[in-house]
């Protein structure tokens, strides 16, 4: 009989944790819309939502609303089954690949249904997040097909270029977090950054590897300066133009859970997860510790995530042949060399605070032959300012 | 007590599927709906669409496409080496996986792979496959 109430105690704990993680998720995608309008506004110097609710905090529950309450366009010329299993397939792969990232200090069990992981010792960890999220291409490429419009068929043959060609830098960054670990089970890399302290963040020992992972993954996400799948002056919505109410809402969830879940990855494996100096230690054993240690996690993504929105408006969009050449040409290169110093210094035992080095000459070494070798048509041709000032 | 991995992962897959299902079916049942002609056209800024859009397109896309099943593939490989090869960073009690009179040969086999790989990708760059203009 034990043996059942116990495995009947893990299914309602697990099913409490998919609860909080979803409602959680679903929360807070919302508010960081709303924290990403603000946040324009105020770099605008605009003054953003506003009328709903004090200072516009009731203005996500209206978009919520309005998007079960609009009506649900599908035009004739669609593919009406593709059409409706796109968005479902791309707000379920990125949704899926949360239920490995801990949001929490797991293994302690302050209260003993509290796991702060919705599966927990998973060991192909980064493995199963990149199996999962690269299917997310099957959405934007299905959304972009059965749409059978001209921009969401230009925006999503763009997308699924751009996403499957990041994918690689991203994945190759790990390899050198997996080298230094010895493993790929986000809870094991959080724990023995948090055993390592400050110095042992991996982003003292990688940091060109922290660069590439953020970039790719922002290209993954489809974010502003990456967004040429759906920039709005060339292609009005890109592959979710014909999309519209719950169908485009899904898309959107999708991207920002994206956003959500690679700010965790990065402050996992690079930021020393829940670890800070002083605040938050393993050796913190006062009451409501793990509260605190959440809250650094929480806190630290947070940033990652205003980072990302002030990036937006700070980086011009790319160029695609400039979007494709910075994967091919610069991440992927520079990422392999990048994991090739990693197996040296491990094979040979040298000091692995040359890592740190090498990652500085990859860097300053990409920027010289960027500078000095790269020409496109557009830079090599006179600018017409300067041939009026020579005809005066 | 270790908990298994697969069944919460199953449970949530499960979960999220309904989640979604609920979703679309709630949004179908709640929105109004007034088809017009016009709105059920494809959306081109206006004006009237000529042709389909499924037309063909650049073979880069095709190329771009092949690489990347070379480069996913071969980093399907590095994973299980990586994590297997060192035992981790600073921990003197986790022995590598490895056992370590092969760490040499992996580490030449290591090398010639990803020689390999660097000469295909340098191939392919002189081939002009990264060449989007």
């Amino acid at each position: 009989m034990p043996e059942i109430s116990q495995n009947l105690f893990e299914i309602i704990v697990t099913f409490l944790t998919i609860t909080l993680v979803v409602n959680a998720i679903l929360g807070i995608c919302s508010y960081l819309i709303m924290l990403e309008r603000k946040l324009s506004a105020w770099m605008q110097d605009r003054v953003g939502p506003n009328r709903t609710g004090p200072w516009g905090l009731l203005q996500p529950i209206a978009d919520g609303a309005k998007f079960l309450l609009k009506e649900e366009v599908i035009p004739d010329h669609c593919n009406k089954v593709l059409f409706v299993i796109a968005p479902t397939i791309s707000v379920f792969t990125t949704l899926l690949a949360f239920a490995i990232v801990p949001y929490g200090p797991v293994g302690e069990m302050p209260i003993e249904w509290l796991r702060f992981i919705i599966a927990p010792n998973v060991d192909i960890g980064m493995v199963f997040i990149f199996a999962v999220t690269s299917l997310a291409v099957y959405g934007i490429i299905l959304g972009g097909w059965a749409s059978n419009n001209k921009y969401s068929a230009l925006g999503s043959l763009r997308a699924s270029a751009q996403v499957v060609s990041y994918e690689i830098p991203l994945g190759l960054s790990v390899v050198g977090i997996a080298l230094l670990a010895g493993t790929l089970n986000l809870e094991k890399i959080m724990a023995q950054q948090a055993t390592a302290g400050f110095w042992g963040w991996n982003f003292w020992l990688q940091p060109l590897a922290c660069l590439i992972f953020f970039t790719s993954a922002l290209a993954e996400s489809n974010r502003l300066p990456f967004d040429l799948s759906e920039c709005e002056q060339e292609l009005v919505g890109g592959f979710h133009t014909e999309y519209s109410a719950l169908k485009f809402g899904l898309f959107f969830l999708g991207e920002y859970t994206h956003v959500i879940t690679s700010a965790f990855l990065l402050v996992i494996l690079f930021f020393g997860g829940w670890q800070l100096p002083w605040i938050a230690t393993p050796e913190s054993s006062f009451a409501l510790a793990w509260l605190v240690k959440m809250l650094v996690l929480m806190t630290k993504v947070l940033l990652v995530i205003v980072v990302v929105m002030l990036l937006r408006w700070t980086i011009p969009r790319f160029r695609f042949d400039q979007l494709m050449g910075l994967a091919w040409k610069v991440l992927i290169p520079l990422s392999i060399a990048n994991m090739v110093a990693v197996m040296f210094v491990r094979q040979f035992n040298w000091n692995p605070w040359w890592l740190p080095a090498i990652s500085l000459a990859l860097f300053i070494a990409a920027g010289v032959i960027g500078a000095t070798t790269t020409r496109s048509e557009i830079s090599r041709r006179p600018l017409a300012t300067a041939k009026l000032a020579s005809a005066h | 007590m270790t908990i298994p991995a697969i069944p919460p992962l199953v449970i949530y897959a499960a979960l999220l599927v309904g989640f979604v299902i609920v979703n679309l079916v709630l949004a179908h049942a709640i929105g109004p709906r007034k088809k017009t002609p016009v709105k059920q056209m494809p959306y081109e800024s206006g004006m009237d669409p000529v042709g389909d859009a499924r037309q063909p397109f650049n073979v880069r896309f095709y190329l771009v496409a092949i690489l990347f099943l070379v480069f996913d593939v071969e980093l399907l490989f590095l994973y299980p080496w990586a994590v297997s090869a060192y035992a981790p960073l600073g921990s003197k009690d986790t022995p590598a996986i490895l056992p370590p009179d092969l760490s040499m040969p992996v580490f030449v086999v290591m090398n010639i792979f990803m020689a390999t790989l660097v000469i295909a990708y340098i191939y392919a760059w002189r081939k002009g496959v990264f060449q989007w203009r």
